[in-house]
Parts: C-alpha cells; structure tokens; sequence
C-alpha cells in the first residue's frame, strides 16, 4: 500500500525560518493541495518530501506495497513537476527523454505517450522551447518511469488551455489508478479526489 | 547481480554518451582545453625549444613544463562536467534520476577521454617543438595514462564538490592543489625518468595506487556530496 506521511517538518536557511512544523499525508487514489503565498514555503516542503532537501527537525515516512524507503530511495521513485526542474537544452525532447528512461532504467514508451497527448514534437531542441512547452516535458518526464507519487509544484503554470485540460486528465488518471499526488500552488485548486488541504499562509 | 551490473553500467555509459552528445554540439570544454593547450605549448615551446634551453636544463626542466601545461588545461575545462549542471539546474533532474555511483563513473569515464584527448594532442607536439628525446616512450606512455586518469578522476570528484558553492573558480584552485600535488609530483618524476631512460623504481606503482585512491574515494564520498 501506498502511504507519505509526514510530520511537524522544520527546516530554515540560516536565520529566516521557512517551514515551521508541518504535517500532513496522503494515501492511494488522494491528493493532497497545499497553498499559500510566494515565500510561504511550499516548494522547500515539496523538496523535502521529494527528498532533495533534509528538514532540519520533523519526519517524513513513505512506503510502497508496504516497503518503508527512505530519501535516497524515495528520490527516485517519485514524479516531481516543478518550475525550477530544468532539461539539456542541447538535446531534443526526444533525447532527453530516452536519456532520463536509461538512467530511470525503464522504457521511453510511456513519457513519449504523454508528450504525445501534449502535443510536445519530440524533434524540438529543448532549449528552443517556450514556458508552456517546457512544463509539458516536466509533465512528460515526471510520468516517464509511472510513479506511484507525483509531487507538482505549480503544475498548471504556463499552460494555455487545452495543456491545462491534457495535465489535469492526466493527474486524474493518476490517482483513479491507485497513485497519490501532493499538488503545490498559490491558490486553491479546483480538483476532485482532494483528500486534505494545508494551507502555508502567514 | 549481472543484471543490476549491466543496468548500472548502462546508467554511466548513458551519462558518457549524453556528455560528450552535448558537447559536440556546444565545443565548450573541447575549445576551452585547445585554445589553452595551444597557447601554453607555444609560449613554452618558442621560450624554451632547441634553442632556448641546453639539453641537460631541458632534460630537468621540459617535463615539469609538460604536466604544467597539462594540469592547467584540464583544470580550464574539466570543472564544467558538474558545474554546468548546477548552473543549468538540471542538476535536479539528475539527482532525481540516476544512481550516484554511476554518474561519478560516466562523469569520470567522460572527463577521462577529454584527458585522453589533450594528451594525445599537446605530448607529440610538445615533444617535437622542445626537440626533447625521450629515451624510454613505453615508460612515458604509461605515465601519461596513468597521470591522465589520475587527474581525470581528482578534478572530476573535486568538481563535484565545488558544484554547489557559489565561488566555484576559486575553491576549484583551493582544493585542487592538495588533490592533484602528488600526482603532479610523481608524474613529472617518471617523466624525467622516461626522458633520461630511467626505469619507473616504486614510483610508477605510486602513481597506480594514487588513481585507485582518487576513485575509490570519489565512489565513497560522491553521493554524500552529490545528495543532501
């Protein structure tokens, strides 16, 4: 079974404190929304939960199929979206697809089929893309080596409005299938399935 | 097990692959390496050629110059295998995705080969414009693979430690020199020895034993610098 639960995570950067004590979990087929303002911490607490980021206090415990993983392991599982996640801009779409599938040691097959409901052309060189096309590749390689937890930190953003529809089909989909998601953005989403809400305002 | 070998060594030889994929596109390190190669071989070779130096100051001098040009090239270059990554932040896609032994050994594998290749370019030049005659080449060709690798592996773990600071150049330089010191050191010493016809003695073992050190260490203490 899938579970992330965390609890009463801190972590701060030298004086400024950015997460005080949060806690919160999710479970299959759920998804948790978190909000709150620019600066609120939202994206720190994404990085921990996604294991790029240590918390200074607190704990964060994930399992599949009943197996506890830890950070390491946790960081490789899990399908992360988020703004600062940035690709090879002298590689093609395709490219830095079939490179992340062999580090992933899975098949492209999967990412180049949600690129290609995304309409991503995969020939395109990645540094040539716009905003809103460099979110669908996000949205291509998070979904590439089929996570059982997506963590997406402003997934919609630059996103005209069929890419918007396509992702939240996609996120949909996701957690009819049993995944989880913690979704991160600065104000509330509007989306079935939200198990829970933590909102980070100050 | 051979599984989970052939898919590591799969994840590292993807990671050479992509390195060197982008840089044939973008010819930084390549351009970087050569302009710096050249320059120094020029200036040392017309300073201190046929005519510049007597044969026994060439003797003492003309190997150290060699590592010096060597040691400053690769340091021009080799850094950008991690330093872009974090710069480009597609370090975080990276570390989300691959095992961290096996990039430290694609990284390795491909800082190796750019060594490789400025040996190969900047040694026979150099040794002809210096008209240095070198009596024993088996000794020198060893020497230059296994200093190559030794500074390969050194400045690729040091470039993974700097990655992350802010002034990367000057930690480079910092924690470069106690890292590379003896390498430097027991290689121009084999290469005198190669130049005068001497055999290696206990050095060239040294020098194989400094390369296991560097990428042993470099394995261990990768993820925990790579990762947080």
């Amino acid at each position: 079974m899938l579970q992330l639960r965390f609890e009463n995570v801190r972590r701060r950067f030298g004086r400024l404190t950015v997460l005080t004590g949060v806690s919160g979990g999710v479970g299959p087929g759920e998804m948790l929304a978190i909000t709150g303002p620019n600066g609120s911490g939202k994206s720190t607490l994404m990085r921990c939960l996604a294991g790029l980021l240590a918390p200074d206090a607190g704990t964060i415990e994930y399992q599949e199929e009943d197996q506890p993983l830890d950070a390491a392991s946790r960081r490789r599982r899990v399908g992360v979206v988020a703004p600062d996640l940035a690709f090879y801009s002298e590689m093609t779409v395709g490219e830095n697809l079939d490179f992340f599938a062999r580090l992933r040691r899975t098949s492209p097959e999967r990412g180049l089929a949600v690129l290609d409901r995304l309409q991503l052309p995969l020939d395109r060189m990645a540094g040539a893309l716009s905003s809103g096309m460099r979110q669908r590749l996000r949205w291509g390689w998070a979904l590439l080596h089929a996570p059982r937890l997506l963590l997406l930190d402003e997934p919609f953003q630059n996103f005209d409005a069929p890419g918007e529809r396509i992702a939240r089909e996609l996120l949909a989909e996701h957690l009819a299938a049993g995944g989880a998601a913690v979704v991160a953005n600065p104000s509330p989403l509007e989306f079935g399935n939200v198990a829970g809400r933590l909102d980070l305002g100050r | 097990m051979w599984r989970d070998a052939s898919t590591w060594a799969a994840e590292a030889l993807a990671v050479f692959a992509k390195e060197w994929r982008c840089e044939f596109r973008t010819r930084y390190a390549l351009n970087t390496l050569a302009l710096f190669a050249f320059t120094t071989l020029v200036v040392v070779s017309v300073s201190l050629g046929p005519i510049g130096v007597s044969l026994s100051q060439g003797t003492a001098v003309l190997p150290v110059l060699l590592w010096v040009i060597l040691l400053f090239s690769a340091a021009a270059g080799l850094p950008r295998a991690f330093v872009q990554e974090e710069e480009t932040q597609t370090a975080i896609a990276l570390r989300l995705a691959a095992t961290p032994s096996a990039l430290f050994c694609g990284k390795l594998l491909y800082c190796l080969t750019l060594t490789a290749a400025l040996e190969l370019l900047v040694t026979p030049v150099y040794l002809a414009m210096t008209n240095l005659n070198v009596k024993s080449p088996g000794l020198l060709v060893a020497v230059l693979a296994a200093g190559g690798y030794g500074l390969a592996a050194g400045s690729t773990l040091v470039a993974a430690i700097i990655a992350q600071a802010r002034s990367k150049g000057t930690l480079f330089s910092v924690l470069a020199f106690p890292v590379l010191l003896p390498l430097i050191l027991i290689a121009v010493e084999l290469t005198r020895g190669a130049v005068a016809g001497d055999p290696g003695g206990v050095a060239l073992p040294q020098l194989l034993l400094y390369d296991a050190v560097v990428t042993i260490a470099g394995l261990m203490l990768f993820p925990a610098v790579w990762n947080p």
